[in-house]
């Protein structure tokens, strides 16, 4: 079993380098930590760094999860090697442009890459935001998935991953007690459908939604609250169609003996509570 | 002394065709039809026997009720308005009609119609919503008036309402632990601006933004959230240029509270940043008079 502590961080490839930060800066609200000529380094809270754009084809998405101990990155090789996924170690040299001291890589069934990480760095003072987004953290993570049956079996029983709820097929899993970190939905392709960061409360999100209707860019989904995490959301675009959420009020599951996952409707009414209509490919039949 | 007001106790709003506004408030706010009587529609929101009335603008302008606690305070509110040179009269067909034991009506020197009464009726079968609109109760009212310093001057020595903000010279004015009951907005003729309803949460707020958004319909102000009180809010359209509106939330005033001044912007209004079509909330703009609907408004 492969013990999954958090989700650590995502790496995005993109044409337009400047373009990518400024969108992470101005609209997301997310701070530069580290830029090179190649890549661009940001944080979203204690972290160093929880998303990084590099410059690279923009379908080349890497998530990341951090282990407790140095030896789990061996038995979990062996694991995934055991049941056919090419595992890649990780250099020093790419270790140390992620900021963390090991790591692995591998692909999920649907291809996903994932990187396990061990002792990812914490960042030196406090995350202050590049606007008054009220960014808590980066949280979770949708995951495309071209089998959900078979990506479940495989993040609930090679991994440690607990299903909280589910939309339709689409398993919502938790690895600690935050209603999901990951999410996966139906897709023809490999590829993060949609990056989380949480923020402080419902006033955020209804603030970011009128500055970022302002500034023109789509709101895919939302303004909304989730029947399944209670979660308010709001879903809006990135660079090369990626998807980012906002989201606020996510509960927690502490319960794992009683607690019992729930299902719901594939439908608006599944994904929203409040009557919002998803504008995402993947949310909709 | 003053005359301690208890309750914001109803509105009545003068329609050009009570009926519609009356089917219309049922269906936007889930109120339920309480009684008619001489052309008057009634509507439940609480526990309290109506809070809305709809009735034809040609048999009376808009007015507000407000309760007080014994019959004597109507009769010192008769001379305390006397002083000042309002005229007030009991009206004893008026209190039939409110199904209240007596009635004192007067009008603001902004030219609100105010009607004081004592002991209104409550119900004691609960209030059953026509819709699941999570409607709770009356709220607060926004009145426009053009004599805001006389209203408010009115208000808070004569009847002991304390002002809770202000927004440029729009007036915050609340008499219980609720941040505001009566709002005075300035504007070019007097008339109710927003009759409030309090709804359960921001959830069913925000249900409330998408039905209309599916109906075609769009929100006057909002969904948002008001800087001075704490309140979600959203605002839409209702009969005769006055606009309904859900709230949620909100802080309670406690005795370390003074009144805030707040600039006469935007942001004073909405914290959120949402979309206003409510000229009186867009400060700067010149304020135009309201069309001259059929006796709305008129005196």
């Amino acid at each position: 079993m492969i013990a999954l502590r958090d989700v650590c961080y995502v790496r995005l490839g993109t044409t337009d380098l400047d373009a990518a930060r400024d969108y992470a800066t101005t609209i997301l609200g997310l701070e530069v930590a580290e830029r090179s000529t190649r890549a661009v380094s940001l944080r979203s809270d204690h972290r160093a760094h929880t998303l990084t754009y590099f410059e690279g084809d923009p379908a080349a998405h890497t998530l990341a999860f951090e282990v407790d101990r140095r030896e789990q990155l061996d038995e979990a090789a062996a694991t995934l090697e055991r049941l056919g996924h090419r595992v890649r170690q990780g250099s020093a040299v790419d270790a140390e442009q992620r900021r963390v001291r090991a790591f692995i890589g591998f692909d999920d069934p649907t291809g996903n890459a994932i990187e396990l990480a061990w002792r990812p760095e914490t960042g030196a003072g406090r995350y202050r935001g590049a606007r008054d987004a009220g960014i808590t953290g980066f949280s979770h993570v949708g995951l495309c998935s071209t089998d959900v049956e078979r990506d479940e079996r495989f993040w609930t029983t090679v991994c440690n991953a607990r299903v909280s709820d589910r939309i339709g097929d689409a398993p919502l899993l938790r690895i600690d007690r935050v209603h999901h970190k990951i999410a996966l939905f139906p897709s023809d392709r490999a590829g993060i459908q949609h990056i989380n960061h949480q923020v402080a409360s419902v006033d955020d999100i209804q603030r970011s939604h009128n500055l970022i209707r302002e500034h023109g860019i789509a709101v895919v989904f939302g303004p909304g609250k989730h029947p399944t995490s209670s979660a308010r959301f709001l879903y809006f675009e990135g660079p090369h169609g990626m998807v980012y959420e906002y989201s606020s009020g996510v509960c927690e599951i502490s319960d794992e003996l009683l607690y019992r996952e729930r299902q719901f409707e594939f439908g608006p009414k599944g994904f929203c509570e409040w009557g919002a209509k998803p504008a995402i490919r993947e949310f909709n039949t | 002394m003053s005359i301690a007001i208890e309750q914001l106790r109803h509105v009545r709003l003068a329609c050009r065709v009570p009926e519609q506004a009356a089917a219309e408030a049922q269906q936007a706010l889930g109120l339920r039809e309480a009684f008619r009587q001489d052309g008057e529609i009634a509507l439940r929101s609480d526990a309290r026997a109506y809070t809305l009335i709809l009735g034809d603008a040609a048999q009376g302008r808009s007015a507000i009720g407000l309760e007080v606690r014994d019959h004597a305070a109507l009769g010192r509110a008769a001379e305390a308005l006397a002083v000042r040179g309002i005229a007030a009269r009991f009206d004893d067909a008026l209190a039939t009609r409110r199904q209240v034991k007596a009635l004192l009506a007067f009008a603001t020197p902004g030219g609100l119609d105010v009607e004081l009464v004592w002991r209104p009726q409550h119900k004691g079968w609960r209030f059953f919503p026509s819709r699941d609109s999570g409607v709770t109760g009356l709220e607060a009212v926004a009145m426009r008036t053009p004599s805001l310093a006389q209203d408010e001057a009115l208000w808070t020595e004569l009847f002991g309402l304390s002002v809770r903000d202000w927004v440029g010279d729009a007036a915050y004015l609340g008499f219980d632990a609720a941040h505001h009951r009566l709002a005075l907005h300035p504007s070019a003729q007097a008339g109710v601006l927003a009759v409030e309803y309090a709804v359960e949460s921001v959830d069913k707020l925000m249900q409330q933004h998408y039905l209309l958004r599916e109906q075609g319909a769009t929100a006057s102000h909002g969904p948002g959230r008001r800087p001075t009180s704490g309140q979600a809010f959203l605002s839409f359209p209702g009969p005769d240029g006055v606009h309904f509106s859900m709230i949620a939330e909100g802080r309670r005033i406690g005795p370390d509270d003074r009144p805030r001044q707040f600039p006469a912007e935007p942001s004073s209004y909405c914290a959120w940043g949402s979309d206003c079509a409510i000229a009186e909330f867009q400060p700067g703009a010149a304020l135009r008079p309201r069309p001259a609907l059929r006796e709305v408004g008129k005196a």
